[in-house]
């Protein structure tokens, strides 16, 4: 029992990381329909950011310069390399997240090489004892991030004006901006809301296990929690974070790690055969 | 459509014909010439050049099919090569089956698992889609990595030994370069007349909008399929290929950057057209290269310590760069730049092209 408890509570860390992934690609993909292969490489980065940033300014100028170089990341994307793709098929801006995530990829490699760093950075608290099992404090932390940021985002869209704007953006872009909604300014807003949500998720994970340049690798899960939990759906991407950051780490526990790194592309091919807009996706209907 | 002034049609075979004049046949037959007679001249290293080329050719020949002109976007095609080059390895290895006999069993067994992949195709499109290719590239290669060891030996790798035929060795590059050259040109041709045919129209129009084709009377559901048997049995031969040119197969050579580097192929070549797949790989095989010789020079400038980094660095930024630039401001990639050209070419000195 307690070392299922172990596991179970080491899947919620990694689904919480997975949420934060998650996260960023549904508020991207909700305003601007753009699929962003790249968040997983775009927290390598800002991980790899943070260390550097930490050990120059120590860690709360580290961190705040950490995420406006996150907003700033996403600002860049979306003015030089998205907008020059509107109008264009949507498939286009895919591939083109695709082979963003190749040039962030190369770009670790040539500014901080092949091998791992540590995060230095110490979150307060302490590891909690439950009977025989030693939970350690960052992974707490790192699932009370997740819920934070789940939460604030549920705000955000659902309480705020400028979430109203944003879901209005959502639904069709030529309306909302004949209504006179900033829709340009959603778009960026979106990369930015993104670009520091791949800050957060990168601090927690490389505290957690460390900071390498094949940290995307573990991450690619995070594309299929998105389809999981439905590519427009907000509470889709902590439910299928979750879901499968525990499923993930009893298969490895109780099976094999092997079985573990293929488990997410698994759930991804079975939902796509039996669900394929998610759990709590948008059912779209196509007309002629 | 475009051909020179003067030049008309007066009968169905001329109207369909693929060479269609006298300087074209010409340039045809020098061109295979010239690739015939490469080898006489060409260093060692060239040649190496030219049977990669050949082999990524016939890969993204076949993406070109399913991706290009079906329309159904696979970022897992280099898995398939995989099935194709596992095929060959294991049939040549633990059975001690003849290479000339696995190379269509390679294409017909990545065609059975690019069809079993692609079942998912008949609900999904466009981004679903991708993802359920991108599901298929990880679940073969950890198949591969995992399953059957004793067969495929993921740790230590297969060995795999290059071909003999009639009493020719195909053991030097020289004579390999010829098997795969061969190969390269006849699916070039097959590729090139089967996007002509019905079949390949009912690629195109799945691609272009695949209700108002199922509205016409187009089965979409089996060209789909047929769509990713074809372009997953090009996938396998080029696998065979990889298999016996590298001499050792393990899962490593299958990552899933090789399969983004197709799609890079396709976007720079320009998507659903065979010039545009040709285009594509040899102007992506020539970056690499490049790069091979650039990143000593800039390692010689920077401090010692990061000069191994420049290599594996610029190997990955400068190719989906380029990608992302043809993305940017040439969509319609190499293969409308070459229109673009002939096009002028023939209008000149007027100014009118498209």
């Amino acid at each position: 029992m307690g070392i299922f408890l172990q596991f179970v509570v080491g899947g919620l860390f990694f689904g919480g990381m997975y949420t934060l992934i998650a996260l960023g690609i549904v508020i991207i993909y909700k305003s601007t329909q753009v699929f962003n292969f790249a968040q997983g490489w775009m927290v390598t980065l800002g991980a790899f950011m943070l260390v550097t940033l930490v050990g120059k300014f120590g860690v709360v100028a580290g961190v705040i310069a950490g995420l406006a170089f996150g907003a700033l990341l996403g600002l860049g994307i979306e003015r030089l390399l998205m907008r020059p793709l509107i109008g264009q098929p949507l498939i286009a801006a895919l591939l083109l997240t695709i082979m963003l995530a190749h040039v962030f990829e190369g770009i670790n490699i040539l500014a901080w090489g092949t091998f791992g760093y540590e995060m230095p950075v110490t979150l307060p608290g302490e590891s909690i004892r439950l009977g025989e099992v030693v939970i350690s404090h960052a992974l707490l932390w790192g699932i009370g991030v997740a819920l934070v940021a789940f939460a604030a985002f549920s705000f955000f869209y659902w309480r705020t004006l400028m979430g109203r704007v944003m879901r209005a953006t959502a639904e069709d872009h030529q309306v909302a901006q004949s209504l006179g909604l900033p829709v340009r300014g959603v778009f960026s807003l979106s990369w930015v809301l993104a670009g520091m949500l791949s800050i957060i998720a990168g601090l927690f994970l490389g505290v957690v296990s460390g900071v390498h340049y094949l940290m995307y690798a573990s991450l690619i899960g995070a594309l299929a929690v998105v389809l999981l939990g439905g590519l427009d759906s907000i509470a889709g991407a902590i439910v299928g974070g979750m879901i499968l950051g525990v499923l993930q780490a009893l298969v490895r526990g109780y099976f094999s790690p092997a079985l573990a790194d293929v488990i997410p592309f698994i759930i991804l091919l079975l939902i796509l055969i039996i669900k394929p807009y998610g759990l709590f996706g948008l059912v779209r209907i196509e007309r002629l | 459509m475009d051909r020179p002034a003067g030049v008309f049609d007066v009968r169905y075979e001329q109207d369909m014909a693929v060479v269609r004049t006298g300087p074209q046949w010409g340039v045809l037959i020098g061109f295979l010439i010239l690739l015939a007679v490469l080898p006489l001249f060409a260093g060692s290293y060239f040649l190496g050049f030219m049977i990669l080329t050949g082999i990524a050719l016939i890969a993204v020949l076949g993406l070109n099919i399913l991706t290009g002109y079906a329309g159904q976007i696979s970022i897992g095609h280099q898995a398939f090569v995989a099935v194709g080059a596992y095929t060959t390895a294991v049939l040549m290895d633990s059975f001690h089956w003849n290479f000339w006999a696995t190379v269509p069993l390679a294409g017909i067994a990545a065609a059975a698992v690019g069809v079993l992949f692609g079942l998912p195709s008949f609900r999904l499109k466009m981004l679903y889609l991708a993802m359920s290719t991108l599901a298929a590239q990880f679940i073969i290669i950890a198949f591969f990595n995992h399953a059957f060891p004793d067969y495929f030996h993921a740790v230590s790798g297969i060995r795999v030994n290059r071909p003999e035929l009639a009493g020719i060795d195909f053991r030097n590059n020289e004579a390999f370069y010829y098997v795969v050259i061969v190969i390269a040109v006849l699916m070039t041709f097959f590729s090139k007349n089967l996007v002509r045919s019905r079949l390949g129209r009912a690629f195109v129009a799945t691609r272009d909008n695949d209700l108002a084709s199922e509205v016409i009377g187009i089965n979409i559901a089996r060209y789909k399929l047929y769509a990713f048997a074809i372009g997953c049995f090009y996938a396998g031969i080029a696998g065979a290929l990889h298999a016996t040119y590298y001499r050792s197969v393990n899962p490593m050579q299958f990552h899933l950057d090789a399969s983004i580097w197709y799609l890079g192929c396709l976007i720079v070549g320009g998507m659903g057209t065979t010039v545009g797949a040709v285009f594509g790989v040899l102007f992506l095989r020539s970056i690499k290269e490049l790069v091979v010789f650039v990143s000593p020079v800039l390692g010689g400038m920077v401090s010692p310590i990061n000069a191994p980094k420049i290599g594996p660095a610029l190997g990955i930024i400068s190719w989906a760069l380029v990608v992302i630039l043809f993305l940017i401001f040439e969509p319609r990639g190499l293969a409308h730049t070459w229109d673009v050209l002939k096009s002028r070419f023939r209008h000149w000195p007027f100014k009118y092209a498209f």
